[in-house]
């Protein structure tokens, strides 16, 4: 399904306005639960981003995102360094992080690089629960206060703290798009689809291997920053295996190979949690239920299953009204003839 | 003119009138949160307030005055950030007067966080017992019902040392912050008393084979007297069984446990493995008192089995905020008058299971510490007190200087030294040569 630019241009602004007018349109509470999927979000479309593109399942993500939290929260408590040192320093530390662990963890795939990932993230859970002069253990760290930006505090303000969050969450998607349609994004796929034969065209395998794992880390990190600074604490929770495996889960749910897919599914997680918990004791059953329902009949996922299925009738619906305009070749075998045509006049 | 006068004054008083009326009738529900693990691993800490308050609840008739009360119960899962989430619910969906919860250490911090940016909510602290809620974190609208880790197991230290007489005591415990905080007050009390050295072996959380534990332990039996198991749950069981399989049972004497090692719950567990241990809690369940007996028989018709402390912490909770809410006529509404009443509410030993209590400035309870040994009683094994402390405060023997006592070090691991020369330089350090000098005088505290 192909849109105009135009129209490209329209749906963007759509989108825009409904993210800028949510504070106004909608209760505090459903503002706190938009926060909370952007922050989670960014932890997942990290892991997203791995999983489409290098094909690899990484279960150190959520240690990325509680590294940069921890310095947020140490810088900021026990040192009171200004507001943007902490969250620079975070985003960096974590990025420096995912250089080192990278080096270890790279020339590993499938399995290894699952179990070699669980190995390091359970290592800074350890960290974060052992070395209690620094962390404080498992009581955490309080008392961490979101800054005050041109003037309004974000701490006090939900809804300036949305914006602030707004602003990095578009930024860290836009980036990560941006990677994926780059040719970097495209060797990346080759070298998901065959290292060997990457290699052999001599491109750098580990070397992209290398940078995107350090880019995801740096978008899981950001998502730390605002978890610290929304919730006010952290504890060696955030960087358990729970919240891992969570944001597997999450991942899984809305369709790995999609970065909206990671923040649909983050979006119902996160929402079903705190809703069906009001109403039933037992809400964990119906999410397990849930989710064994979309592993058996949606593998790609929510938005997997819906590009799978929605986008034909979707696409006629919007050729019917005009909204697009009809091509000549609409099937894939026409797509097809059609490249090899002008690849052919090209040469 | 005059007339008018008259006329207008009666407006004004009717419309004061009013007021007056309207502020005593507002409320027109009376809505209570309980927050707290009720799902995965922690669950009979959250459920075990949850059917506290639910059985206070029910002796009201679940209404003040005719008021009728509500209860939202939120699940935190044992994780922080969920929990602020639906504090965060509680307050702004569910719109409650008072919340009660939570139950795990970790849960306690975060929570009183929350309440130092949510002043307008008054909240009853349920198990959790880290004491910083109550101390360095202390903020005004939380309050605690409760105890500190460090509070129940003082005078603890003080028994090992002084009563029973021993000089060098092991402690074997999960490594986490609530088994620091217990081996912590426990050094305290000990070696203040005559005790010479406590050892600390730390295992994972989530241990359930103690070997070589047992062998460092048969190893260590010559040089130290007791040992003192410092975990919870599925370890304690795991621990007691290999003390038995491994023939410690016959090197040393009984196990010593830290608080909350043979609460009831356990106690079905363990069997008779459990006789004759020792520990020390504000709360202990053979207590003759009319009140407990009135809340054990109770608890037992309604759930079918007997209660264990932490289902006494809902209970009082809600026994705490009745009284407060009686001092202010039901005015739940104005939150800074509701948490001052609850501030003031005293407990006599009729009104609570655990005895008498009071809450010192920092909302804490002063309370009695009970040693306890575990007995059987009917053919039941049950927790007997055999020395009573009256009306300790989270500061222990501290209580007159607790400036110099929340200015000590954070406990660590291994934070305070173990063995008498190093302790005593740290105490030193912190709370002045005078109080060495004292308690080298009285050989210990002062009873």
């Amino acid at each position: 399904m192909r849109l105009s630019r135009l129209q490209k241009i329209c749906l963007t602004l759509i989108t825009m306005g409904v993210l800028i007018a949510i504070p106004w349109m909608t209760s505090d509470y459903f503002v706190m639960m938009s926060i909370r999927v952007m922050y989670f979000g960014m932890l997942t479309m990290s892991l997203c981003f791995l999983a489409s593109e290098l094909g690899l399942v990484s279960l150190m993500q959520a240690g990325f995102f509680g590294v940069a939290g921890y310095f947020v929260a140490i810088l900021h408590t026990r040192y009171h360094l200004p507001f943007p040192l902490p969250p620079l320093v975070g985003v960096t530390v974590a990025v420096v992080f995912a250089g080192l662990t990278g080096l270890l963890v790279i020339r590993a795939r499938g399995i290894y690089f699952l179990m070699l990932t669980l190995v390091l993230g359970q290592l800074v859970w350890a960290l974060a629960s052992q070395w209690a002069s620094m962390t404080r253990g498992d009581t955490g760290i309080h008392g961490i206060y979101a800054p005050v930006l041109f003037g309004i505090s974000t701490e006090e303000s939900n809804i300036a703290f949305y914006f602030f969050t707004l602003v990095f969450f578009i930024g860290a998607a836009c980036f990560l798009v941006i990677l994926k349609r780059s040719p970097f994004g495209l060797m990346l796929r080759g070298v998901r689809d065959s290292d060997t034969r990457m290699a052999m065209l001599g491109y750098p395998v580990a070397l992209l291997r290398y940078f995107a794992f350090v880019f995801a880390a740096f978008v899981a990190g950001l998502g730390g920053i605002f978890f610290t600074y929304f919730t006010g604490l952290i504890n060696p929770h955030s960087v358990s295996l729970t919240n891992n495996v969570e944001t597997l889960m999450a991942a899984i749910l809305g369709g790995v190979n999609t970065l909206a897919g990671a923040v649909l599914g983050t979006g119902i997680l996160k929402t079903l949690d705190v809703v069906l918990s009001g109403v039933t004791k037992r809400y964990l059953l119906i999410m397990g239920v849930m989710f064994l329902f979309v592993i058996m009949f949606a593998p790609e996922g929510i938005v997997g299953t819906m590009k799978k299925h929605l986008s034909l009738p979707l696409y006629r619906i919007a050729v019917r009204f005009g909204f697009i305009r009809k091509r000549a070749s609409s099937t894939p075998a026409a797509t097809e003839r059609q490249f090899y045509q002008t690849e052919s006049k090209r040469r | 003119m005059f007339k008018k006068k008259i006329a207008w004054l009666f407006a004004v008083s009717f419309i004061f009138n009013l007021g007056i009326i309207n502020s005593a009738t507002a409320v027109s529900e009376i809505r209570i949160g309980h927050i707290g693990p009720t799902t995965g691993w922690a669950t009979i800490f959250g459920e075990g307030v949850l059917n506290g308050i639910n059985l206070a609840l029910e002796e009201y008739n679940y209404e003040f005055n005719g008021v009728p009360i509500k209860v939202f119960s939120e699940d935190t899962k044992a994780d922080v950030e969920v929990m602020r989430t639906k504090l965060d619910s509680l307050k702004n969906r569910d719109k409650v007067h008072l919340i009660i919860g939570p139950s795990l250490g970790h849960e306690g911090m975060a929570a009183v966080d929350w309440g130092a940016r949510n002043p307008e909510v008054p909240m009853l602290i349920g198990y959790s017992a880290p004491e910083d809620i109550t101390m360095r974190n202390a903020t005004f609208s939380v309050i605690r019902p409760g105890w500190t880790g460090a509070q129940v197991i003082f005078n603890f230290g003080q028994f090992c040392a002084k009563d029973l007489g021993y000089k060098k005591v092991i402690i074997v415990g999960q490594d986490y912050s609530y088994p620091w905080d217990q081996a912590a007050g426990f050094i305290r009390g000990f070696l203040e008393n005559g005790g010479e050295k406590v050892e600390r072996i730390w295992h994972p959380v989530e241990a359930v084979d103690f070997s070589s534990i047992m062998a460092k332990l048969m190893g260590m039996a010559k040089e130290y007297d007791a040992v003192l198991n410092n975990s919870g749950g599925a370890q304690v069981v795991a621990f007691f069984k290999q003390w038995k399989q491994f023939g410690l049972d016959k090197i040393y004497p009984q196990i010593l446990g830290q608080a909350n090692v043979p609460i009831v719950p356990m106690l079905t567990e363990l069997g008779d493995s459990a006789l004759g241990v020792y520990s020390s809690l504000h709360y202990y369940d053979g207590n003759p008192s009319e009140a407990n007996q009135k809340f054990r028989e109770s608890f037992n018709k309604k759930y079918g089995h007997y209660p264990d402390v932490i289902s006494v912490q809902g209970y009082d909770a809600v026994h705490v905020a009745f009284k407060a809410m009686k001092a202010i006529d039901g005015q739940v509404d104005d939150p800074q008058k509701f948490i001052t009443a609850l501030r003031q509410v005293k407990m006599s030993a009729d009104e609570s299971p655990r005895g008498p209590f009071y809450f010192d400035k920092y909302a804490n309870p002063v309370q009695n510490i009970y040693i306890k040994k575990v007995v059987k009683k009917d053919g039941r094994l049950m927790n007997e007190a055999v020395k009573t402390y009256q009306n300790v405060s989270q500061f222990g023997p501290y209580a007159d200087m607790a400036d110099k006592y929340m200015a000590a070090p954070a406990t660590t691991r291994d934070y305070p030294p173990g063995d008498k020369a190093s302790y005593f330089k740290e105490i030193e350090k912190y709370f002045g040569k005078d109080y060495v000098e004292k308690l080298e005088k009285n050989k210990g505290w002062v009873d």
